[in-house]
Formats: structure tokens, C-alpha cells, sequence
């Protein structure tokens, strides 16, 4: 008896366990009226149209990615500022890791209704919360979100809602800018004027084949993983990695992209690149280091690595202006700060948001000499910090020439998944190693991200 | 002093009469009170006096809602998602019947990673099978210094699977210790591709693997070894058999049975292999996302936030967990049909 009654339970708690599961995947809004935001409940003013109105008052978490070891005092200024400013806040400060998790556990945080109020984001993660309905609207809820930021950052927070509709639901917060870093000694004896880098990404390539056949297999030019290069160089000479509705691959229609991979091809044959990194994930910044590599990363922080580590070659770094191409200007793929939809206290987590990302607290971070970031901001761009910059270190060049194509810059990085960089990258590989034709692998590779944006249409 | 409970009942007023006068069946409310309430059990001696049949659910009950949480509930899910076409972040979704696994059929990179993953379990078991135990073997008796040894072997286990990674590609890179040593040595003219040759990526995150969990299950068959009875390799050694010879006819049945469980865990572990082939392969599973395995590929089709799907990861979660139930299956017979 006492079996059957046993089973019977545990069939019951099987089924309800079946059933929580159905549920807890239906998401996106519930029968009873009720305000929902990616199948959470919540205050009805989160939500929908009208501004957000509210008392700021109440604790908030705000959530950043590794972060505190280096900034904790800067931070911990900015919150103090805020509660001052509203007296009955509190603002509790998380600094994830920011490891290769951190994606995923924002998600799980997100299906659990447990986002932090306050988020910093990246593009991609942006994207899926917004798409999947777990973020503000702060473009609705307050209409003058936009007016302290550059238009085409502000234009970049612009992401599709669940239903298809293009939603501002971050605020743009910090760009590292882009810029071509080089060791002079290695491109001069590659017969390369390093005070005239290429204008064009193929004019790039070819200083790279100059590198090759220069050094010989004692360097190289720049690393072979094209992870590092899509979809920038793509944007960079205008060649339209998605649709304008963003529903589908359209590189395979530029005949560009094929003779870019066929270039990519050729420097590897080469021997422009290690032939072991093909698929590594090291970035250029340790080879770069020992004088291996003639080309380092675009970030203007790389600058400062080479400083800390390798003293030697950073007296022979220079930089100098990211190729333009068709694009007329760099892309930038900013850092946001997203408010949670999810949010017990919106009001108050707006009001960091702004706080946070005003000129003012934006300015005073890129000032921090442990830093080379730049801000979102038009006022901030005008600080004189920016604008007269003194000095010919690496350091001053290259805050001069980023920031002063930052206020003018029309466009922004295109943002594909990371599953999807992925598959079109495999496809390239192949090509490199010689196992498909360029055309082939540019074909191929559209068909597999187009099966990939179908898949999650 | 189990007369004295069974006369004295301590908190069921009533219970002495219940048991000692019989009369009608008491009513369901007093059976259930019976069954439920504590106080000694009518017509129980000892301690079963105060034994309830619910008791040893009570104390296992922790353990049931972990398993039924972490365990049954996300199994369950997961072969609901399979049929459906739900997304990573949850949001509206609807069953699709078979859909996932008839694409499943005819989607060629679920059969590469496949492949890779049974070419990992067929390559890596039977090497994880044998090697930790001759080593076992070797480290097993008491010699001045042997301590050092067990340390040493015994240290991968302990580091981070991160920096074993890195510590592999500073290894096997183009430039890396194994190559210059092979070019000095006059062996090889140029490096060998250890990291961009796919199957060479492959074999070297088996032997990453292999490296890894050698010291763990020798530190197993030192305990295993541990029951096999010295009389035996005595009486073989005074009837004249070598040291292979004993190794093959005592040592190994001595420690058949912990040979099959280090086969099961290996194999159910090689097929869940992830992080050895994203180290040296990167987040694309080598060139071309030619060494992807299967938990690789649940991780590229279903989880990615924005073009994931998590209904289809799921029916490849689904796939992976019958080859591994498949293969321990298979595992257990051939033990049986052995021992028979």
C-alpha cells in the first residue's frame, strides 16, 4: 500500500515537474493582466508606453564586469555621489569576474527574474535581454535619454524588442576606440614608412605581404584567427554583414568579402601569420611583446600592455589611423549600461543609469591615468583632455586620433551572435588552409548563418 | 524496557487497548493517526517500537529533493525542450514534434561532432583504463623516494584545467618546447602543426586528457591494488611466473571490477569533453569547427543568447545522453559475459 502511495506521489510530482516546465518556458506575458517583462512580473510603469514616474528611493544592485580591483575607489565615489544626491538610496555594487560564463549566467540571472537593476552589458548580451524582453525601455521612459550622448552611439543602442520593433534600451557608456598600433623597427625592415599607414583594409594586407616576404618566417605580420577581423574589417569597408532588417546574412553578395578571404588566404600561405594560430585564441598582445609580430591589437589599451611588458618594444610602437576605407570612419562597439525591466525600484536604477553615464562621471573615468577608454558623451569629447592633446607618446596620439573621429562617426560595429561569428570564421578557416575555394567558403558560410538567424526567428 | 514502553505508552493515549483488546478495524482517521503521530508503534518491540514507515523517507528526503532539483527536473526538462523550438532566454515557444530530431538526421556537423566524440571515448578509455594502473603498479611499493613520484604523477589532477590548457599550447605551439626539441634533436625539419591540423588538435586534447586524469585513477588503483592478496604474486613468483605474467593473471582480475568503473567514468567523461578541445581549438572547435564535439555543438546550436535554439541543443543533449547510456550499457554486458 504504502508503495503504491509512494508511486502515486512521485507520478504526481513527476507531472507537476512536466507541467512547472511548461510553464516556466511559455514565458512572455500571462493570462491574468498582469504587467510582464520576459515572463517575469512587474510593476505596470516598467513597461509599455509613458515616461517612468516614481519616487527615487530604495536599494538597487548595479552590476559591473571586473571592475572593482582597479577602479574600486572611483566607483565607490560615483555611488556615494548618487545617494547623496537622492538621500533613501542605496546602490550595491557587484563586480562579476567577467569570465567566459558570464554571458550565460547573465542569461540564467535573466529566466530568473534576478537581473541586476543596474547592468554593464556588451553589445552581443545586450541584444538577447532586449530581445528577449528583460530590459527597459529608456528611450521611452525617459525621452531626453539621448540628448547627452553622440548620435551614433546613440543610434547603436538600438535593438529589436520581442516583437521585432527597434527598442533604445541601453545607454551608451565607454568606447575603447580603434587604432593600428605597429613596431616601426619591423615595418622598416619590411620597407613600410611607418608615418603612412594604408587608408584601405587590402592596402593593410599588403603591407602584410610586404612583412612576409621581408622577414621570412623571423616575424610576422599579425595573427591569423579571423575571429579578430569579422565583421570588423567587413564594416569597415562597408560590406553589409546582415540585412537592414538584420534577418538575414548578406556578406555573400558582396564580391569583396570573397577577394578579402581570398587576401586572408594568401598572407597565410605566406607566412604572414604563426601558422598556429589559425584557431588559437591569443590576441597579437604576446608575440607583439617579444617583437614577433609586426602589427598589434587595435585597442588603445594594447598600447599600455606593451608599456607594462615589454618596455623595449614599446619605444619602438607607434600608431597611427585605423584604415578608413569605404566607410569614411572607424566603428565602434561601445560598453553599455542597461537598466533591468525586472527592477523593484525602476525610478531609482534609471536615475544611476544616467548618473552613471552623465558627462560628467563618463569624463572623469577616462581621465584615470590606469586607463585608455574613451566616452560616449558630446560634452566629454569637448574636454579639452580630448581635444588638446599635448605629447608624442603612443599614449597622446593615440587619444588624439580617437577622439577626434569619436563625435563625427556615423555608424557602428555590426552585431552578430558569437555562435554565428563562429560559424562564418570556421568557413573562412577552411579556406585558409587551403580546403575549400574562397567563393565556396563565403557561400557556405552565409548558409549557415542564415540557418542560424532562422533558427532563432 | 521494551515491556515497560509497550504497558506505559508515552504519547498515544489509547494505544494499549488498540493493541491488546481486538475488536473492529480502527477507523482510516486512527490509522492514519497511528501511522503518523510519534510514540510507540502497537505491537512492536525494541526499537522498531517507534519505527514509522515514513521515517526512512524523512532522513533521505534532502537527498531525494537534490536529486529530484538538480537531477530529474532538468532531465525531464530538457526532453520536453527537445521537442520544441524554444529559445535560450525562455519567451513564447511551441512543440515541433519530431522536427529536432529529423534535422538532426540530416545535419552534417552533429555527425562530425558525433564521430569526434566516439573517437574520443574509443581512443582515451581504454589508455585511461590501462596506463593509471601501470602506473599504480610502479608507484605501489614502498621505496625510498616514492612519495616524490606519487606527488608528481598525482599533480595534474590538482591544476586548474585552464592553465593545463595553456601550459599545452605553449607546449605544442609551432615555436613550443616539443617542436624545437624534435627540430634540435634533427627528427623533424619543420614544426609539426599540433595546433592547426585538426586531427593533430584532436589527439592532443586526447592526450591533454589522458595527462590529466592519469594521476586520479592511479591514486584508484593503489586502493584497488591494495585487496589484491601479496600470497597470490608469492606462490605465482615461486612457481616460476615473471612479472608480466602475474601482472596479467593476478593483478589485473584482482582489480577487474575497479578497471570497469574507471572504464564507465572515462567513457561517460570523454564524451562530455569539452574544455581540452576549446583550449587548444578555440571557441570555433579548431579549424573549421572540425574537432567539435558534442557537448561543443550543444553549446554553439543551442545556448548562444541570440541565435540559439534551445529546443534543438536539447534534442542533441537527448542524443548525447543515449550514446553515453548506450555505451555504458554496452559496457556492463561485456563485463557480465566476461565474469560468465
Amino acid at each position: 500500500m504504502r508503495a503504491k502511495r509512494l508511486t502515486r506521489t512521485l507520478t504526481c510530482f513527476a507531472v507537476l515537474s512536466l507541467t512547472a516546465a511548461g510553464c516556466g518556458l511559455s514565458g512572455g506575458g500571462s493570462d491574468s493582466g498582469d504587467a510582464t517583462a520576459g515572463g517575469c512580473k512587474v510593476d505596470k510603469g516598467n513597461v509599455g508606453s509613458g515616461k517612468l514616474t516614481g519616487e527615487v528611493k530604495g536599494d538597487i544592485t548595479f552590476q559591473t564586469t571586473n571592475l572593482k580591483k582597479d577602479f574600486g575607489d572611483f566607483f565607490n565615489g560615483v555611488i556615494k555621489d548618487f545617494e547623496t544626491a537622492h538621500p533613501g538610496t542605496k546602490v550595491k555594487w557587484i563586480d562579476d569576474p567577467g569570465d567566459a560564463t558570464f554571458g550565460q549566467r547573465t542569461v540564467a540571472d535573466a529566466q530568473a527574474c534576478t537581473l541586476p537593476d543596474v547592468l554593464n552589458v556588451d553589445s552581443p548580451t545586450a541584444t538577447s535581454l532586449t530581445k528577449a524582453g528583460y530590459l527597459l525601455n529608456v528611450g521611452v521612459k525617459d525621452p531626453d535619454a539621448a540628448k547627452p550622448f553622440v548620435p551614433a552611439f546613440w543610434k547603436s543602442s538600438l535593438m529589436k524588442d520581442p516583437s521585432g520593433a527597434s527598442v533604445h534600451t541601453v545607454l551608451p557608456w565607454y568606447t575603447g576606440g580603434i587604432l593600428l598600433t605597429y613596431n616601426t623597427d619591423l615595418l622598416k625592415q619590411a620597407g613600410i614608412d611607418p608615418a603612412k599607414p594604408p587608408t584601405t583594409v587590402f592596402g593593410l594586407f599588403a603591407d602584410y605581404e610586404k612583412v612576409a616576404k621581408a622577414a621570412k618566417g623571423k616575424f610576422y605580420a599579425t595573427m591569423a584567427n579571423p575571429v579578430w577581423r569579422i565583421p570588423a574589417d567587413w564594416d569597415q569597408m562597408n560590406i553589409k554583414t546582415l540585412s537592414a532588417d538584420g534577418k538575414s546574412a548578406v556578406f555573400a553578395d558582396d564580391p569583396r568579402t570573397v577577394q578579402w578571404v581570398e587576401w586572408m588566404t594568401r598572407l597565410y600561405k605566406e607566412g604572414a601569420m604563426p601558422k598556429d594560430s589559425l584557431s588559437s585564441s591569443n590576441d597579437p598582445s604576446t608575440l607583439y611583446s617579444q617583437g614577433k609580430v609586426a602589427y598589434g591589437s587595435t585597442n588603445p589599451s594594447f598600447v599600455r600592455f606593451v608599456q607594462q611588458n615589454s618596455p623595449s618594444v614599446y619605444d619602438k610602437t607607434a600608431v597611427g589611423q585605423q584604415p578608413f576605407d569605404a566607410l569614411g570612419h572607424t566603428t565602434g562597439a561601445p560598453q553599455y549600461i542597461a537598466t533591468a525591466a525586472t527592477s523593484k525600484n525602476a525610478p531609482t536604477a534609471l536615475a544611476f543609469s544616467e548618473f552613471l553615464t552623465n558627462a560628467e562621471n563618463q569624463t572623469a573615468w577616462c581621465k584615470d591615468p590606469k586607463v585608455v577608454i574613451f566616452p560616449t558623451t558630446s560634452a566629454s569629447l569637448d574636454d579639452p583632455f580630448f581635444q588638446k592633446v599635448t605629447g608624442d607618446d603612443p599614449f597622446a596620439q593615440a587619444r588624439k586620433l580617437v577622439a577626434e573621429q569619436l563625435k563625427t562617426a556615423t555608424a557602428y560595429q555590426t552585431n552578430i551572435s558569437s555562435a554565428m561569428q563562429n560559424a562564418i570564421v570556421a568557413q573562412v578557416q577552411l579556406a585558409m588552409q587551403g580546403k575549400k575555394s574562397a567563393a565556396d567558403a563565403v557561400k557556405d558560410a552565409q548558409a549557415k548563418a542564415n540557418e542560424m538567424l532562422k533558427q532563432s526567428s | 524496557m521494551a515491556a515497560t514502553h509497550t504497558t506505559n505508552p508515552v504519547s498515544v493515549p489509547g494505544a494499549e487497548a488498540k493493541v491488546s483488546a481486538p475488536g473492529p478495524a480502527p477507523s482510516r482517521a486512527r490509522r492514519l493517526a497511528r501511522a503518523v503521530l510519534p510514540g510507540p508503534a502497537p505491537g512492536a518491540n525494541g526499537a522498531a517500537m517507534y519505527r514509522r514507515w515514513w521515517l526512512p523517507w524523512l532522513w533521505t528526503a534532502p537527498a531525494i529533493a537534490c536529486a529530484v532539483i538538480f537531477g530529474v527536473f532538468p532531465f525531464l526538462n530538457t526532453m520536453l525542450l527537445s521537442f520544441t523550438n524554444a529559445k535560450p532566454l525562455g519567451g513564447a515557444y511551441r512543440f515541433v514534434g519530431l522536427d529536432n530530431y529529423t534535422r538532426m538526421l540530416d545535419d552534417s556537423d552533429f555527425w562530425l561532432a558525433t564521430r569526434n566524440s566516439i573517437l574520443y571515448a574509443l581512443i582515451v578509455v581504454p589508455l585511461m583504463v590501462l596506463l593509471p594502473l601501470l602506473l599504480a603498479v610502479l608507484v605501489e611499493k614502498n621505496l625510498p623516494g616514492i612519495g616524490f613520484f606519487r606527488s608528481a604523477f598525482y599533480t595534474p589532477v590538482l591544476a586548474s584545467s585552464v592553465v593545463v590548457g595553456l601550459s599545452w599550447q605553449w607546449l605544442l605551439a609551432d615555436d613550443g618546447l616539443v617542436n624545437t626539441w624534435l627540430q634540435k634533436a634533427h627528427l623533424i625539419r619543420s614544426a609539426i602543426p599540433f595546433l592547426s591540423d585538426s586531427w593533430l588538435i584532436l589527439l592532443s586534447a586526447m592526450g591533454l586528457t589522458l595527462w590529466k586524469g592519469l594521476g586520479w585513477y592511479m591514486v584508484f588503483y593503489l586502493a584497488a591494488l591494495g585487496n589484491v592478496p601479496k600470497e597470490l604474486h608469492e606462490a605465482a613468483a615461486m612457481d616460476g611466473a615473471g612479472a608480466a605474467r602475474r601482472f596479467w593473471h593476478i593483478t589485473v582480475p584482482g582489480v577487474r571490477q575497479a578497471m570497469m568503473l574507471v572504464g564507465t567514468l572515462t567513457g561517460i567523461g570523454s564524451l562530455r569533453v569539452f574544455t581540452e578541445i576549446y583550449m587548444l581549438g578555440s571557441a570555433t572547435g579548431g579549424p573549421g569547427g572540425a574537432d567539435r564535439t558534442l557537448p561543443f555543438y550543444i553549446r554553439d546550436v543551442g545556448l548562444d543568447p541570440i541565435t540559439g535554439n534551445a529546443g534543438y541543443g536539447s534534442a542533441v543533449s537527448v542524443a548525447l545522453f543515449l550514446l553515453t547510456l548506450g555505451l555504458t550499457l554496452l559496457a556492463q554486458r561485456l563485463t557480465k559475459e566476461d565474469e560468465a
